[in-house]
């Protein structure tokens, strides 16, 4: 599952014709261990589930530009990644109406479509939009969708988001919200509504039975705090991803909610999202069921 | 071999790190396979006196010479700067001159930071600019320190045309305004946070600068050194002159490293 070797080798601008440097690096190849340096043997063939990921462009139009999906897929491939749990969030503040809602679920679903074995669908909803945003669970979960994803237009100890909670009890399907706990002024200017780890709890603690997922704790904000913030609330799993790839940051959420708790997700930070956790200090069981199997777990849950 | 030029010892006083002893890296770096790393201080980012913090790097790393390569710390607002660039140049033959502008109270573009780079210019050395050492999003409230813009390191570029640019831990670089303020073939940028695969950062680069502009860096050991294992696993199927310049030949040739 290495990165197709002509699909590399043209990003680079390198010719392919002719075979005088494709030869060589062949052999050089060979020459080379089939562990990579530094990394777990076979760490490409390790199970994965990412458990947050995006189609960010309105693929579902007539002619689309599947460019940045078909690049998440390969990425994905050569990875090892099997699968890619992805939403479209609408961002920038905005407060959508229910038909741009309906919209942005279309592009996932046209990836699930495109990408059947690969690409798995998150239901993004706006609480606000009251019965019709349920309404739009139903029409996602109709059409093979596996979870619902909220992103920062309420917190989610707000009594709008208590519905869309209590829809996902009754479908068995997990929560995936957007979080950080910000510190940076402008940052908390731009988000002012973004959940942090205790709006998480004060939602667990109304629904313990929800499957409720932190989403990226490395996605920006303090993470330590982060983690602190979760001790007391058992049932709330945290995934993995997020652009910062702090050291430390997977040993302590461990270290302090467990490694049942965790599960691994990229959010675009695909070669980092693998790295970081091939680096953590895990046991090879660890390392598994964060890769995959405690994802799986929240999935067998929906048909028991 | 492994040369990862995105490297720090020493404490950062808003999150505690582990791996930040010369020991300790030495560790991390043996568990990772990276041979060498090119290392500043963190200390003198946050003294007064930033020379103290070059002081503890080298007493630190002197007797582990073969696995550290030295980037001496300047701050141009502090009295004697010169002298103190000298010592660490001269005596304890560091290889590069780090300029934290955002820290030490200055800009690059303003008289302290021109003259710095005017001197490092005169050595002959590379300059060393860190965007940032961590996301602002999480940032301690005595933490003021903004992250470094393109536009400033490529007005540093015309203003210095004889001066080397090793980019540390950035994101969002266009290789075409590098291009243009004619940063191709001096400069050395580390992919600690940028994509090989996804959005193909690095081949983007490639194709503006060349494959010398590209090295392998890590930003231990603030982060993890998988992340950046992962990439270089990615550059396998290149040509393996073109891998081994990645993986260290690039940083040895443009911070004149004996290897």
């Amino acid at each position: 599952m290495k990165p197709n070797r002509r699909e590399l080798l043209c990003a680079f601008g390198l010719a392919l014709a002719g075979g005088g440097r494709a030869e060589r690096s062949e052999s050089a190849e060979a020459a080379r261990p089939a562990g990579e340096v530094g990394l777990p043997k076979q760490w490409r063939k390790m199970r994965k589930f990412d458990v947050h990921n995006h189609v960010f462009d309105p693929v579902h139009r007539p002619n689309a530009n599947w460019s940045r999906v078909d690049n998440m897929v390969e990425a994905a491939e050569s990875l090892g990644i099997e699968k890619l749990c992805c939403s479209n969030p609408i961002t920038g503040g905005v407060m959508a109406g229910i038909k741009d809602v309906r919209e942005v679920n279309d592009a996932v679903l046209a990836a699930m479509k495109r990408y059947p074995e690969r690409i798995a669908g998150f239901c993004f909803v706006q609480p606000g939009n009251g019965l019709e945003a349920l309404d739009e669970i139903e029409r996602c979960l109709d059409r093979g969708m596996i979870g619902v994803k909220l992103y920062n237009q309420y917190k989610y100890s707000d009594t709008k988001v208590f519905p869309v909670a209590e829809k996902c009890i009754a479908r068995r399907i997990p929560l995936l919200g957007h979080s950080a706990h910000l510190t940076d002024a402008r940052a908390i200017a731009a988000q002012p509504n973004t959940s942090d780890s205790l709006d998480f709890c004060r939602l667990s603690a109304r629904y313990p039975e929800l499957m409720l997922i932190l989403g990226h704790i490395n996605g920006g904000g303090d993470w330590e705090w982060a983690i602190k913030g979760l001790r007391g609330c058992p049932n709330v799993y945290v995934d993995t991803s997020g652009s910062v790839l702090e050291n430390d940051t997977i040993e302590m959420c461990v270290r302090e909610l467990g490694h049942e708790r965790l599960l691994f997700a990229t959010d675009q930070t695909m070669e980092g999202g693998v790295g970081k956790i091939l680096s953590a200090e895990l046991t090879s069981p660890q390392r598994e069921d964060i890769f995959w199997r405690n994802m799986q777990r929240i999935l067998d849950r929906r048909q028991s | 071999m492994i040369i990862d030029v995105n490297a720090f010892l020493g404490h950062y006083p808003f999150r505690r790190l582990r791996f930040n002893s010369a020991a300790k890296m030495v560790e991390l770096m043996d568990h990772n396979g990276i041979d060498r790393a090119v290392v500043s201080s963190l200390h003198a980012v946050f003294y007064r006196d930033a020379h103290r913090g070059n002081e503890d790097l080298y007493e630190e790393t002197k007797s582990l010479g073969a696995r550290f390569t030295l980037v001496a710390t300047v701050n141009p607002k502090y009295v004697g700067w010169q002298k103190d660039l000298a010592e660490a140049v001269e005596h304890w033959k560091m290889k590069a001159v780090t300029l934290v502008p955002a820290y030490h109270g200055y800009r690059l573009t303003d008289e302290h930071g021109q003259a710095a780079l005017a001197r490092i210019a005169d050595y002959g050395l590379p300059v060393v600019l860190t965007q940032r050492f961590e996301d602002r999003r999480q940032r301690h409230h005595w933490d003021v320190a903004e992250d470094l813009e393109l536009k400033t390191v490529t007005a540093a570029a015309r203003s210095h045309p004889r001066l080397r640019f090793l980019l540390s831990n950035w994101i969002g670089l266009d290789g075409q305004a590098l291009v243009d303020a004619g940063l191709k073939g001096r400069c050395l940028i580390d992919f600690a946070r940028l994509d090989v695969l996804l959005r193909k950062d690095v081949p983007k680069l490639v194709a503006a600068l060349g494959v010398e502009a590209i090295a392998f860096g890590s930003h231990m050991p603030f982060d993890y050194v998988g992340p950046s294992l992962v990439k270089l696993a990615n550059l396998e199927t290149l040509p393996e002159a073109d891998y081994q310049k990645i993986a260290w030949h690039n940083a040895a040739a443009f911070l004149n490293i004996d290897v």
